[in-house]
């Protein structure tokens, strides 16, 4: 049978996902997912230390825990996988085998992020799907206790209360801006290592972005307040900073959704965007260093 | 048209914070014919691995041109004429051989049943079928190798990149990978091979390039480049003294010098060979 491969497309989504797919492949093998596990008992261990809430509180301290404990993880997830996909590469010589196929080096970046995404999307499913499953459990104790202690005209008020204090649609709009959120950095963290000299340097440049795009929020208000007095060199760091970085406070409307504070349907979409959009940007740009550096 | 045309090339190396650079190639101009097996040679930084990594397009040359089977090694396109197999590679450890074949030749565009069978041939082809479901973690330095040729040739490429292929591999594997050259040339494959074995560059290659300092210092077909032209080799068997001794006197005669008179030997890698596999038998 004749091997020839089909001719030379210039876009070929069937390259990028071989590359993806053997990118998540990487991950999973190295097992990357025993992190969960952490999750899981994170989750159990509350159960433990928290009996004497009622269950408004339990349900508020899960919820609070959960979605906390699922952006860190995703974020510290997605810099950690990211930041050692291309040194890896370069230095176990594999970049040059697939490099000097017929593969565009966009492809292979894209290729690479679509594996990270793709890890971080099963990650945040399996940890949802925890969570909810704790929330769930938690819900059935709260209400079997109820029907229990309750006189019966009470019942359905006190389970109406319960049920409105477990279960919302708003929790997932929260799990997806964390998920975005995660992809953002996942991005970053690759434009970050197409320059970067070894992996940790990755990671450290990444980290103190995410504090750098945390404080940028407050660092601007400050610095718009006191107008009047603040120059021309400091407004224009300041815009580069804003630029550059993504103004992590933003995501914090998960924040707000835990707190049970309804979120606009415009404001989530427009949160998402936003995430998407620096996504996008950091890989455009690690594309233009990485199409010049010279292996 | 030349399997690979290098015209004028020149690199140039920046030094970060320094006005210094470095000139890893300078002026290096040569020609491939297909189904050659040419032979870059050169002590090390003599420019071997940096004109290799733009004849693959990995390294943008400063000035001068390469191209492979007439197109610019710039292009991606022109990739898909060539497998290169680099010097100590690892690959992918979580991979068994026969992922690593399939992971390859998916970016190539290969699939299904074909790139099924491929795989299968090649596998046989470098003697892996038998660890085809082992993954690389496991594999020794010959087998890297071996697997490693398996791959630069998954889209039957014209051009075969060969850095150092037999680095680090015991002499057995050494012989298989030469082997596995011969039978690429015998295919019609073009190889230009980077080795420092000069022995086994001289049993293989066509036409050598010496390179020095990133200058061409010396090019040509290797039998014309190291015969000497005014020097005689005769081997004979079975000699009786009388004989030999009537060849000197003629030689005396003749005003011809015999420089030196010996028994001829075997290398000692065939030796190491024959005792080697003596053994397992």
């Amino acid at each position: 049978m004749d091997p020839t491969p089909t001719p030379h497309i210039f876009f070929s989504p069937a390259r990028i996902w071989a590359i993806a797919s053997n990118t998540l492949l990487e991950l999973v093998r190295q097992k990357v997912f025993y992190f969960l596990l952490v999750f899981g008992f994170l989750l159990i261990g509350l159960g433990a230390i928290a009996p004497e809430f009622n269950f408004q509180e339990q349900f508020q301290l899960l919820k609070d825990v959960s979605l906390g404990a699922m952006s860190i993880f995703t974020w510290l997830l997605s810099v950690l996988a990211t930041a050692m996909l291309l040194p890896k590469d370069i230095e176990d010589r594999t970049l040059y085998t697939i490099l000097a196929k017929p593969v565009p080096r966009f492809e292979y970046l894209i290729g690479k992020l679509l594996g990270v995404l793709l890890l971080l999307l099963i990650s945040t499913l399996v940890m949802a799907a925890v969570f909810v499953l704790a929330l769930y459990s938690r819900q059935q104790l709260a209400i079997a206790e109820t029907i229990r202690n309750t006189s019966p005209d009470q019942v359905q008020d006190a389970l109406r209360e319960i049920h409105a204090a477990t279960f919302s649609f708003s929790l997932i709009p929260a799990i997806i801006i964390i998920y975005v959120k995660a992809a953002l950095f996942a991005s970053l963290t690759l434009f970050i290592s197409t320059f970067a000299s070894s992996w940790i340097f990755t990671v450290i440049v990444s980290i103190a972005c995410y504090f750098i795009g945390s404080l940028q929020g407050v660092a601007r208000e400050v610095w718009l307040a006191n107008g009047a007095t603040t120059g021309h060199l400091p407004r224009i760091f300041l815009a580069l900073i804003a630029l550059i970085f993504p103004d992590l406070q933003l995501f914090n409307l998960v924040d707000d959704i835990v707190a049970g504070n309804s979120i606009s349907l415009v404001l989530f979409g427009k949160t998402a965007a936003l995430g998407g959009l620096y996504t996008c940007i950091y890989l455009l740009v690690a594309y233009f260093v990485f199409a010049s550096k010279e292996l | 048209m030349s399997a690979i045309s290098i015209k004028n090339l020149t690199k140039v190396y920046p030094i970060p914070f320094r006005r210094e650079r470095i000139t890893a190639v300078s002026h290096l101009s040569l020609e491939v014919e297909p189904g050659q097996v040419y032979g870059l040679l050169g002590p090390n930084g003599s420019g071997k691995s940096t004109t290799m990594k733009i004849v693959l397009g990995l390294v943008s040359p400063s000035a001068g041109s390469t191209r492979i089977f007439g197109r610019d090694s710039r292009e991606v396109e022109s990739r898909e004429e060539v497998g290169f197999l680099p010097e100590n590679p690892y690959f992918y450890k979580f991979l068994t051989g026969e992922e690593t074949l399939h992971f390859y030749g998916k970016i190539c565009g290969l699939r299904g049943a074909k790139l099924r069978e491929r795989a299968s041939e090649l596998l046989e082809l470098v003697g892996l079928e038998g660890a085809r479901n082992r993954r690389l973690g496991g594999y020794s330095k010959g087998m890297l190798q071996r697997v490693g040729l398996a791959q630069a040739l998954i889209q039957q490429p014209r051009l075969l990149v060969l850095d150092e292929p037999t680095a680090g591999v015991d002499p057995a594997g050494s012989r298989e990978i030469r082997d596995l050259i011969l039978d690429f040339k015998k295919r019609g494959i073009t190889v230009l091979l980077c080795s420092h074995l000069l022995s086994q560059v001289q049993e293989i290659c066509d036409r050598v390039g010496i390179l020095h300092k990133g200058t061409l210092i010396r090019e040509g077909r290797l039998d014309e480049l190291i015969s000497i032209e005014n020097q005689t080799e005769i081997i004979l068997e079975n000699a009786s003294p009388e004989v030999l001794a009537r060849i000197r006197s003629m030689l005396d005669e003749s005003g011809a010098r015999v420089l030196a008179e010996r028994k001829p030997q075997t290398t000692l890698e065939n030796f190491f060979l024959e005792v080697t596999g003596a053994q397992k038998d």
